[in-house]
């Protein structure tokens, strides 16, 4: 089914899926633009923070309250970049980027490392509406930077310095901006963006209905995630980092890797444009892209896949042997070798 | 080998624009955060470097974007 078919089945057929638990919340009897679905689905992702299960480590914090899981992040996200950029797939460039704070998994070759990873920094995106009540049920900012930080609750004056406290109308006027200037598509990723579904949603319902989103993802996002962003993203461009667990436990301290990826993998494929990505790291070629190669070509045969090669030894890499240099001319040959032997359809 | 990226401006608040170079010993870069405005620059730069070439767009530069 092509893109637009799959959104559009999506965004109609909500009342096909499950009646039970957040499916069953999500019925609704007509087509509803994206925006209004976005708004209505913001509500109960931001209500599901009392009992975080966003992410596939089903923490089951409760967020709202203060309490912080494994990503450490708070109720409000944060984020670090929002710039046009054209380093991504030429089909989606240029893209109007807004990176997010914050990430569920621990890859200790992040490129992007202490600023995706720390949910506590950044500029924070609150909708006017919460901000001018103190938040819904509570407002809870993160703790440990300085003046900045507070814990919000109803009725309690903010002490947010002005300047940091980032609209999120203002990120959806400077996306609709972007794509006034010539950006084709308006990506959302982090750190990982699954962890901050509520302002995501949000910020979905400030966009225009016509805008190509783009849903960049680690794809370790739980089943209760899914359902939240069903028919919202038009591509979902999701990362397939390890071909096995051990390496997914060892560099990225994530366990049950494969099951997961693979499962929601296969979901966005069935409900949304899915672009696989698979960053080739030195001395992962055998371990991790051939089986990841082999489980495409087998299970997702003709997903479009982009094999990036241009690792570099960023944040903690340098605690792995392996990973302390860059890929080199005969393993990128040998991968890309591997990708025409399993008939992968590699984009640039 | 550099350790840390060089940081070409700096961020927040979507007012800024930021790309990230590593300069590899053999005269490799790599960019992270690839810019309209930094990709111009370096297509300027190396114009038959093929992979930039692809990705110099006509995306208009905001002000605060480097000048051409």
């Amino acid at each position: 089914m092509r893109r637009e078919a799959k959104r559009h089945a999506a965004l109609a057929g909500a009342d096909e899926v499950s009646k039970s638990g957040v499916a069953g919340a999500l019925c609704h009897r007509s087509p509803k633009s994206r925006s209004v679905l976005a708004r209505e689905r913001a509500q109960i992702a931001r209500a599901l923070l009392a009992d975080c299960r966003l992410c596939a480590h089903d923490c089951g914090v409760n967020r709202l309250a203060g309490e912080t899981g494994l990503c450490h992040a708070g109720a409000e996200a944060r984020f670090f970049c929002a710039q046009t950029e054209v380093s991504d797939e030429l089909e989606l460039i240029p893209t109007f980027a807004v990176a997010l704070c914050g990430c569920d998994m621990r890859c200790d070759f992040c490129i992007t490392g202490a600023t995706s990873w720390n949910a506590r920094t950044g500029d924070l995106v609150v909708a006017a509406l919460r901000r001018q009540k103190g938040g819904g049920d509570a407002l809870v900012a993160p703790r440990g930077d300085g003046a900045a930080s507070t814990l919000l609750r109803r009725g309690v004056a903010t002490t947010l310095q002005p300047q940091r406290l980032s609209g999120l109308e203002q990120l959806a006027q400077q996306a609709e901006q972007a794509l006034a200037n010539g950006a084709r598509t308006i990506m959302v990723l982090g750190g990982e963006p699954t962890i901050h579904l509520p302002t995501v949603l949000e910020l979905v319902s400030q966009l225009p209905d016509t805008a190509k989103l783009i849903w960049k993802t680690n794809a370790h996002g739980s089943a209760q995630a899914r359902e939240l962003l069903d028919g919202l993203f038009d591509v979902w461009l999701a990362d397939f980092k390890f071909g096995n667990d051990a390496c997914a436990q060892r560099l990225a301290k994530t366990p049950d890797y494969l099951r997961v990826i693979e499962e929601n993998l296969r979901w966005a494929d069935a409900h949304s444009e899915l672009i696989v990505r698979h960053l080739l790291m030195p001395g992962h070629v055998d371990c991790c892209w051939r089986p990841v190669a082999e489980w495409l070509a087998a299970n997702l045969p003709g997903v479009k896949v982009n094999l990036r090669s241009g690792f570099w030894p960023a944040w903690r890499a340098a605690r792995h042997i392996e990973l302390r240099g860059t890929v080199s001319t005969p393993e990128n040959e040998r991968a890309v070798a591997l990708a025409r032997e399993f008939g992968l359809n590699l984009i640039p | 080998m550099k350790k840390r990226p060089a940081k070409a401006g700096c961020q927040s608040s979507g007012q800024d624009q930021v790309s990230e170079l590593l300069i590899m010993p053999d005269g490799q870069i790599l960019v992270h955060n690839l810019t309209p405005a930094f990709a111009r620059l370096l297509h300027e730069l190396n114009p038959t470097a093929e992979q930039i070439s692809s990705r110099v767009t006509r995306h208009s530069s905001p002000s605060h974007e480097l000048p051409n």
